[in-house]
């Protein structure tokens, strides 16, 4: 029976905590009106007024965290320790400063209960590359395809879309159960054409391969609409005079749609890495045994604050894994001058 | 005659029961426990302002245990018009690492239903508050108690004692209780035609707490005599996994994959003649086999031991999140002996079929003249306590690594025992996660 009380109370919280936003952001402003327009009659009054807002909400809901895991990272914060850990450790109320040795562990321990950073490391860009390279490849040949005249293209966009449209915790929550040895779809259709079944749940093998369709099949939607976006914007001139000078489907491909959609694919990789190199759903859902040989960092990360409470090397672990990400940013931007438009 | 010997082995798991509430059996509440240590001054009469309490209980609807804890919440609120109860269900793991988180963020639940071996996290990270003072120890089985009592505090309060792990089997399908391992063999392998998906035997193979009984058939324990080294690399436990691994790759008795609800499923279905699983679904197979169904110990291991299940149970504990308000301390305390008392716990026999945490309901009729509750008594009597301290946790978790690489990719036992011990080591050598200070 659905439960009338909790979910008042659960909405009750959230008014209150918008009227009390509401009530900080228009006495900000009132002070920002008084100090910049009325005293100040400063030329940028209104664009201070803007962004003012917004700042503060960013260095609370950004900065601030970043700060505090950073501060946390150089404490043994763990169930044994599981106390306020003040500045570094120092003014909690025992002293847990333990300098870098999370950092040091992170390279030199166990993660997680029988893996090493390494291998997390190895796993996790497997999992990334593959991803990423079939969201491509498919997300191109499906948006070619719905760029071209097509009966019925408007239920195959539709239909194509649809993963991305669910929401990803219910989708996944089918998945899962439609990977079970005994009673999932998968295993009976598998059945149907002679094949199977397999232990996709698990098997350490298996179940990486089902974590890959399930994120392909996630995936591929949101590159195909960037593309098709992209593939749409190419003038159609450009084939025309190709064809006049001959030129066949695939040289039309390489020498004009590839180039073209250059500008849109490149930072749609790179946001397709990050998305995929961070994908904790797909991982934490199709991993329902907790295959360590399925893990990739990000949810090594998670099982290590929440599952094993080690608080103070999590948050170490996560700065490494944001430096990994830093890094690949870096090389990447610069290799392939996504950001030449910008500065230029 | 099955009736009678039914009787007889309740009597007999009873008197277990019982003789460990007589003096000198394990220690009383009385003599281990620290002093009153109410931590507010109680008010004299109940309290009449609003009170809102947060249950969080690892109970699920599946086998109509959430039903039953909210139905205990709104008689009690029936009783109390200014209190009011937020019931949420969480499973096992989760609670502990929400409760976890959220005591760290501040907004942790009042009040806990759950198991016995989240005091080792709980109290390490100081989160939740003793109950002496709170409870009256004397109207809880002492073995029950026992087993939320640490440092010489009371940290739970009784709401079931068992939680060990027995033999379920169809009685249409495998008509007597199997005498020992080789006739459960003998039986499973009748039954199974892994093409039809039928299957002998099946059990959770993803959680190492199904390895503990076998563990104990062949005479291991998870610790050593300190209660605190971890001996997971030993001659017991390759056995134990032997025998394990052996049911499903030479026996061939067990389903390819069997996580809890898989195992649950298929037996329930009737497309597995026996299961091994906990008391806290005894109500719930009891409801769809009526009189078909058979309960009792997991049968001697041949050549070795009975096998020897972790016992526990379900146990209130209340959050540091009460903090002083002595009105709340007040409402929870009396909300536990509401919940506990003799006929809240009757009423869960009845719909539970869990034998209950209170003395006076244990002896009432209604647990002793119940069948089924005859083979959980009788399965009590081969289990161990479950140590509650915070190793208990990382070995846990070491091992259900282990029991994975075990059933998924066929591993050698000496292999996966020498990876728990290395495993359950490094949690409590000093830096790991379960590092005594």
């Amino acid at each position: 029976m659905f439960d009338w009380s909790q979910a008042g109370t659960a909405l009750s919280d959230v008014g209150v905590t918008l009227v009390v936003l509401v009530a900080a952001v228009a006495i900000l402003e009132g002070i920002l009106y008084v100090v910049f327009v009325r005293w100040r009659k400063a030329r940028l009054a209104l664009p201070i007024m803007l962004i003012t807002p917004a700042a503060i909400g960013l260095l609370a809901l950004y900065v601030y965290p970043l700060l505090w895991e950073l501060n946390v990272s150089f404490t043994k914060m763990n169930i044994r320790n599981f106390i306020f850990p003040g500045f570094l450790g120092l003014t909690a109320e025992r002293n847990i400063f333990v300098g870098l040795q999370n950092y040091i562990n992170v390279f030199t321990g166990p993660v997680l209960k029988q893996t090493g950073f390494f291998q997390l490391f190895a796993q996790t860009v497997i999992w990334t590359v593959t991803n990423v390279f079939f969201h491509v490849t498919l997300g191109i040949g499906l948006a070619l395809m719905l760029n071209r005249r097509l009966r019925g293209r408007t239920a195959y966009r539709a239909m194509l879309i649809l993963p991305w449209a669910i929401p990803a915790t219910a989708s996944l929550q089918i998945w899962r159960t439609e990977y079970n040895f005994e009673f999932g779809a998968v295993n009976q259709l598998l059945g149907l054409v002679g094949l199977g079944p397999y232990p996709w749940l698990s098997e350490p093998i298996w179940n990486f391969l089902a974590m890959i369709i399930t994120n392909v099949w996630l995936g591929v939607p949101f590159m195909m609409v960037i593309v098709l976006g992209g593939l749409q914007s190419i003038s159609h001139e450009y084939y025309e005079a190709a064809e006049i000078d001959g030129a066949g489907p695939v040289q039309s491909f390489r020498t004009i749609t590839l180039p073209l959609l250059r500008p849109v694919l490149i930072p749609a990789i790179l946001l397709g890495t990050f998305l995929t190199f961070n994908q904790i759903l797909v991982p934490f859902f199709i991993n329902q045994n907790e295959l360590e040989t399925s893990d990739i960092l990000v949810t090594a990360l998670f099982r290590a604050a929440f599952q094993y409470s080690r608080y103070g090397f999590a948050a170490a672990f996560a700065f490494v894994i944001f430096a990994i990400l830093l890094v690949f940013t870096v090389f990447y931007v610069r290799w392939t001058k996504a950001l030449k438009g910008a500065y230029e | 005659m099955r009736s009678k010997l039914r009787l007889a082995a309740l009597v007999a798991g009873l008197a277990v029961v019982a003789s460990a509430c007589a003096a000198g059996a394990s220690p009383t509440p009385e003599a281990t426990v620290a002093p009153t240590v109410a931590p507010t001054v109680a008010p004299e009469t109940y309290p009449t302002g609003d009170i809102k309490i947060t249950l969080w209980t690892k109970e699920g609807e599946g086998d109509g245990a959430l039903q039953f804890v909210k139905k205990l919440t709104q008689e009690y609120e029936a009783l109390h018009p200014n209190v009011k109860f937020g019931v949420t269900n969480k499973d096992v793991e989760a609670l502990r690492q929400d409760f976890l988180t959220s005591s760290l963020a501040g907004n942790a639940p009042e009040l806990l239903w759950t198991v016995a071996d989240h005091i080792g996290p709980f109290t390490a990270a100081d989160t939740i508050l003793p109950l002496d003072g709170l409870i009256d120890p004397a109207t809880y089985l002492s073995n029950a108690l026992a087993a939320v009592q640490a440092d010489g505090k009371t940290w739970g309060a009784p709401i079931s004692y068992g939680n060990q792990l027995m033999l379920y089997w169809n009685k249409d399908l495998v008509p007597t209780a199997p005498a020992d391992s080789d006739a459960m063999i003998a039986a499973a392998k009748a039954f199974t035609d892994e093409a039809a998906g039928k299957y002998g035997l099946v059990f959770n193979q993803t959680e190492s707490f199904w390895l503990v009984p076998f563990l104990g058939a062949y005479n291991g324990s998870v610790f050593a005599a300190d209660g605190k080294t971890p001996t997971l690399d030993t001659p017991a436990m390759v056995s134990a996994l032997t025998f394990m691994s052996n049911l499903k790759f030479t026996d061939k008795v067990m389903p390819k994959e069997a996580d809890y609800n898989v195992a649950d499923n298929l037996f329930k279905q009737g497309n597995a003649a026996m299961i091994v699983n906990g008391d806290w679904t005894l109500g719930a197979y009891a409801d769809v086999f009526k009189d078909k169904l058979g309960v009792g110990p997991i049968p001697k291991i041949t050549g070795a031991d009975f096998p020897k299940p972790y016992t526990a149970g379900a146990f209130f504990m209340v959050s540091k999140a009460v903090g002083d308000d002595a009105d709340k301390q007040f409402v929870i305390a009396d909300f536990i002996k509401f919940a506990t008392g003799r006929d809240a716990q009757i009423e869960m026999v009845k719909t539970l079929k869990r034998l209950p945490g209170n003395l006076e309901a244990l002896g009432d009729a209604i647990v002793t003249g119940d069948p089924y509750l005859a083979g959980a008594a009788e399965a009590i009597t081969h289990g161990v306590p479950q140590p509650t301290n915070l190793e208990m946790r990382c070995v846990f978790d070491s091992m259900t690594a282990g029991v994975r690489d075990l059933f998924t990719k066929g591993s050698d036992p000496a292999a996966v025992a020498r990876n728990m011990q290395t495993s359950a080591d490094a949690g409590v050598a000093p830096g790991g996660e379960c590092a005594a200070e």
